[in-house]
């Protein structure tokens, strides 16, 4: 067995893919790999990682320059559900005061759907 | 609940937070805090679980070259490299466990080859003929997403997310063992012959392979600790029951006969009556003493030692730069 292991612990570097499926999505965290470089970081995340899925972008990023929240302080991510005025929810009542006064009311469907353009 | 390997307070808390997590669905996260007894669990399941997928790429890899058609050849490639993907997937997460106690990927490969982590007993069998590898791909593979679906659910977040994306490959390399099966199970006499024969090879390694029913035969059985912290949620014997339910009566159908004449299901107890695999045996194949076993980690033993001074020269190149 070889023993020699003087630098071999470093060609392990942690490495975090990053992909997205298409064009329009997000980059998604998917697995962790091991590389001693970005280089080969990117070409193992393609040969393990995307053999069967549609892929648009990949990314590979160095774990150790990621910087994450504390497990102790995950807790701290969860929202208290008590801001109804952030939030479409807490101006609800707008419908029914719009249909007295015979309009509709402008939700989120409404809004979104005006992408499409004008007039075509 | 309480535990006895805790005498101090805060400890003792933390355990019953964790327990409570689990019992309630949550999820364990590589950074959270676990215990003991979990993390070594963990680590024993899951470095088994990825080497042997390694491991298991070359009974296979040995019927590359000989697939009887570029299209057979195209199908087995694919899953090798599939079983080398997972393997690359499931030891990260294993790394991740690991990594407080000092121990990295040459850790792991290391204790394969001096023999202190083991690989599943399937992969020391002999593939001796095409109809093994089709019935690797249809039983062998069956039976591991029998064992791996069962873990779906796990606690250990990160475990749960690679098995999910293993097992959807998995249902790829059923259908590839079957479509290699049923052409020979349609074929002629000798072909027939070939499968029967492979099945009668491969029945004891089958029911090997979901582990012995209790620690008692073979001395060692982690399985009460695995269900206790959720990461499975049935015990060997009732997975390789559920086997049995599922694949008999396929393997009946496509006129092969077990090779165990006193099998058969007992439907006032609803369990499967059959002959005990030899689990003496069973123990000398997992301590790499199987049929294969030598000549697969001199395989491996080549590779690693051949490729040392390319991790060397790029880990010194990563120690120069980073100066």
């Amino acid at each position: 067995m070889d023993t020699n292991r003087e630098n071999i612990d470093l060609f392990y570097e942690e490495f975090v893919v990053f992909s997205k499926k298409n064009p329009n999505g997000h980059m998604t965290e998917q697995y962790t790999l091991l590389a001693p470089n970005a280089e080969l970081a990117l070409m193992m995340a393609q040969e393990n990682f995307m053999r069967r899925e549609p892929v648009s972008d990949l990314w590979v990023v160095k774990r150790s320059d990621i910087t994450a929240v504390k497990p102790e302080d995950r807790e701290m991510l969860y929202r208290l559900d008590n801001k109804d005025y952030r939030n479409t929810k807490g101006y609800g009542y707008l419908k029914k005061k719009w249909r007295e006064k015979e309009q509709e009311m402008f939700d989120e469907k409404e809004i979104l759907s005006w992408a499409k353009g004008v007039g075509k | 609940m309480v535990d006895a390997t805790y005498d101090n307070q805060v400890d003792q808390q933390k355990y019953q937070q964790f327990m409570e997590k689990i019992e309630a669905g949550g999820k364990i996260e590589a950074d959270d805090w676990m215990p003991d007894d979990y993390r070594n669990a963990l680590i024993k399941l899951i470095s088994m679980h990825g080497i042997s997928e390694i491991m298991g790429a070359l009974p296979e890899k040995e019927w590359t070259p000989k697939a009887p058609s570029l299209h057979r050849k195209l199908g087995i490639m694919a899953k090798v490299q599939d079983e080398m993907g997972h393997g690359q997937l499931l030891l990260r997460v294993a790394e991740d466990l690991m990594a407080p106690l000092g121990k990295n990927r040459e850790d792991i490969m290391e204790d394969l080859l001096s023999g202190r982590l083991k690989f599943h007993n399937v992969f020391h069998m002999e593939t001796k003929t095409w109809a093994d590898a089709g019935i690797v791909g249809w039983l062998v593979d069956g039976a591991a997403i029998i064992t791996q679906t069962n873990m779906l659910d796990s606690s250990y977040g990160p475990y749960a997310r690679a098995l999910k994306r293993i097992c959807a490959e998995e249902v790829f390399h059923a259908q590839h063992g079957e479509a290699i099966i049923m052409a020979l199970a349609e074929g002629t006499d000798q072909q027939k012959e070939l499968i029967q024969e492979a099945l009668n090879r491969w029945w004891p390694a089958l029911l090997m392979f979901f582990g012995p029913a209790s620690a008692n035969t073979t001395g060692s059985s982690k399985q009460d600790t695995t269900i206790k912290y959720k990461i499975r949620k049935n015990t060997n014997e009732e997975l390789r029951q559920h086997f049995f339910t599922k694949y008999v009566p396929r393997i009946l159908s496509l006129g092969l006969t077990i090779p165990d004449e006193t099998i058969r299901y007992d439907e006032e107890n609803e369990t499967w009556i059959y002959q005990q695999p030899d689990w003496n045996e069973f123990k000398q194949i997992i301590s790499n003493n199987g049929p294969r076993s030598k000549e697969r980690l001199q395989l491996r033993r080549i590779s690693h030692e051949n490729n040392a001074w390319v991790r060397e020269a790029l880990g010194a190149r990563r120690n120069i730069s980073a100066v």
